[in-house]
């Protein structure tokens, strides 16, 4: 029978324009990233999180209304926010949500770089692997869509993880308070939860993308990345322990050894307010955007005001993150967008090359 | 007119790929012919706005190619030379997906995907991931993802390489179908003579990037009216050394003599010394130039 028997039909649709034509390419890379099985196993248990910040939220909801529910979570309220804070919950709602929002952004940025590993490499190697590319640019697809629809696909799975959870969470938080002033109070912090999650999947998005033009081999890529988390974060810690050691051993010097502990906190404090060393770690600069993004250290602050002075430092020091001026973690990560995308520019031109 | 280069030139470092290249182009089957480095593919990039020319202008179905390659690429379906797919998918998916880049709906180029997958014979294939498919398959699969939106010009560049000959002839067939019965126009770029000679009505040849012959293969290959084919009922080697005795060159092929008449000669000459042999001729007909003989000579260095 010739294999032509079918028939062939003319097609006489419209053609959609060409504004979101990198949507297509998100959508179909979604779709496949959700077929993986590791990639919806994980994603699942970087959910469990979230079911925290939602519970913590429905607490302290159910504290500012004098609830009986929350009877047996009042000992726990006290240890981890303050007894003032739980005699008046309305008063310190904002600081509270925002020390929530943060914690759980940190431990979902842990997860979005996990999950970065798992998607990312592929991306773009693969097609590199697979000679996709001319696929894509024979038909009416620019360079800008490709890059903007794989940015589209890594930004989406910490999308997932990182944003979509903060506003359910929200939802739930609002849900269980009946106050309509939590909205003035909070929208701003849900809003700017919103952009710390949209910085960490653009910011890491764009980088991994970058990484996974530069080898045919996803493996190779994968490597790459936990080398720019893991080198960058122990080159930090053991910079950040010398000279930590340094500044220790000279109070000890001019002072006697006598100094106290909640003056070497002060001191330490004030230090590292000028101290670049974290720079060098690539979570710590998506860390110091967030602290200065939520506010965090301005909650923290306030929290600890029910402290006496001479242990304030000490509960500070321990719980705030690095104090160098937000705006040097901002020209690390513009400066890595930057040559993310220069790379993305000069790989993405396979077709222009003599074979 | 399909399409049409003026004075287009191409450089990749000091290699000139296309060189002051100018040609038109009619509505149809286009073999698109010329040796290994020729330019063959670089004409059909620069045609699609894949890579941009150093000068030059030119026109693709009425569209500028320099200033409309995103209107150019959404009417014309391409099918590339090298092995190239999407990973990762199923063979419905990767036509379906070529569809959707185009601009369709989903749910149309779903549709169209399972339709022209029938059309290529993959139909049983299409929930089979594409890295398993065969070299014969994966270029049906291209031929699928090109045609799916329906193009007014299909280019198939070197869409034979590494087939099989069912495969190879079943392609063929493909693309004759949708050149002579479908309406859409063909740009069929491979060095197969007999490919492009099975499938196409006008030919352009390109050497280092030129143009160095085009136009209707039929009036290509040209008659001659002084050498003649000739074939006897019973082979007999007297009647060419007759003929050879009488001032022609005779020369004997397979299962005919190629006869060439000496200047005053005329074909009569034939039904003599057969008259005198006791031979009865069969078949009697001017010769006309093979498409590889006007492709050697168009490529033979002058």
């Amino acid at each position: 029978m010739p294999i032509f028997d079918q028939g062939y039909q003319h097609w006489s649709g419209e053609l959609a324009g060409h504004t979101w034509r990198w949507m297509v390419i998100t959508r179909q890379g979604v779709r496949i990233g959700l077929k993986n099985r590791f990639v919806r196993i994980l994603l699942l248990v970087a959910w469990v999180p979230a079911l925290m910040l939602a519970s913590v939220l429905c607490i302290w909801g159910l504290l500012e209304r004098n609830s009986d529910l929350i009877a047996p979570f009042i000992g726990i309220l006290r240890s981890l926010f303050g007894p003032q804070s739980v005699a008046d919950p309305q008063l310190y709602r904002i600081d509270v949500w925002t020390i929530c929002f943060h914690y759980f952004l940190q431990t979902e940025t842990r997860f979005s770089l996990l999950l970065l590993l798992v998607i990312g490499p592929n991306l773009i190697s693969k097609d590199l692997r697979f000679n996709a590319l001319p696929l894509y640019f024979s038909r009416p697809v620019r360079r800008i869509d490709y890059c903007l629809g794989k940015l589209g696909i890594i930004t989406t799975f910490p999308a997932m993880i990182l944003i979509l959870p903060c506003v359910i969470a929200y939802l739930f938080g609002l849900l269980f308070s009946l106050d309509i002033t939590i909205v003035q109070d909070t929208f701003g912090l849900l809003l700017m939860s919103v952009l710390y999650g949209l910085v960490i999947a653009i910011s890491a998005g764009m980088l991994m993308l970058a990484l996974s033009s530069l080898s045919r081999n996803s493996r190779h890529v994968g490597l790459f990345w936990l080398a720019i988390l893991m080198v960058g974060a122990i080159m930090a810690t053991v910079l950040e322990g010398v000279d930590h050691q340094q500044r220790i051993h000279a109070y000890r010097s001019a002072a006697g050894n006598v100094q106290s502990r909640d003056a070497i906190a002060t001191a330490e404090i004030e230090a590292s307010r000028t101290d670049w060393r974290p720079l060098v770690s690539y979570t710590a600069d998506l860390s110091r955007i967030g602290q200065q993004l939520l506010g965090a250290n301005q909650s923290w602050e306030k929290l600890s005001q029910w402290l006496p002075p001479n242990e304030r430092d000490v509960f500070l020091l321990k719980l705030v993150g690095p104090q160098f001026p937000w705006y040097w973690s901002a020209a690390v990560l513009l400066i890595l967008f930057g040559l993310s995308a220069c790379i993305l520019k000069i790989q993405i031109k396979s077709l222009d090359r003599l074979k | 007119m399909l399409f049409q280069l003026q004075d287009v030139t191409k450089t990749y470092g000091s290699i000139t790929a296309l060189d002051s290249l100018s040609v038109t182009a009619p509505n149809g089957a286009i073999g698109l012919l010329g040796p290994n480095g020729s330019g063959k593919t670089t004409m059909i990039r620069t045609l699609l706005g894949l890579i941009p020319a150093d000068r030059g202008s030119g026109e693709i179905l009425g569209m500028d190619f320099r200033r409309q390659h995103l209107d150019i690429r959404a009417v014309v379906g391409f099918a590339p030379e090298d092995e190239c797919l999407f990973p990762r998918v199923v063979g419905v998916e990767f036509v379906g997906y070529a569809g959707e880049l185009v601009g369709m709906s989903h749910k149309d180029a779903f549709q169209r995907a399972h339709e022209v997958l029938d059309y290529v014979g993959l139909g049983e294939a299409r929930y089979r991931a594409v890295e398993t498919y065969s070299a014969g398959m994966k270029q049906r699969l291209k031929l699928a993802a090109a045609i799916v939106h329906d193009p007014q010009l299909l280019i198939l560049d070197e869409p034979t390489n590494g087939m099989d000959p069912a495969g190879r002839e079943e392609l063929l067939e493909l693309a004759r179908d949708l050149a002579h019965n479908k309406g859409m126009s063909l740009l069929f770029s491979s060095h197969l003579l007999p490919d492009v000679e099975a499938v196409c009505e006008h030919v352009i040849v390109l050497g280092d990037g030129k143009l160095l012959t085009s136009g209707n293969i039929q009036q290509l290959k040209q008659i001659h009216t002084r050498c003649f084919e000739i074939r006897l009922k019973a082979s007999d080697s007297k009647f060419a050394d007759r003929l050879m005795a009488l001032g022609c060159s005779a020369e004997a092929r397979d299962d005919r003599i190629l006869v060439h008449l000496p200047e005053g000669a005329s074909p009569q000459i034939f039904w003599e010394v057969a008259r005198d042999q006791q031979q009865q001729i069969r078949f009697l007909r001017p010769r006309s130039s093979t498409l590889e003989e006007v492709f050697l000579s168009a490529v033979e260095p002058q």
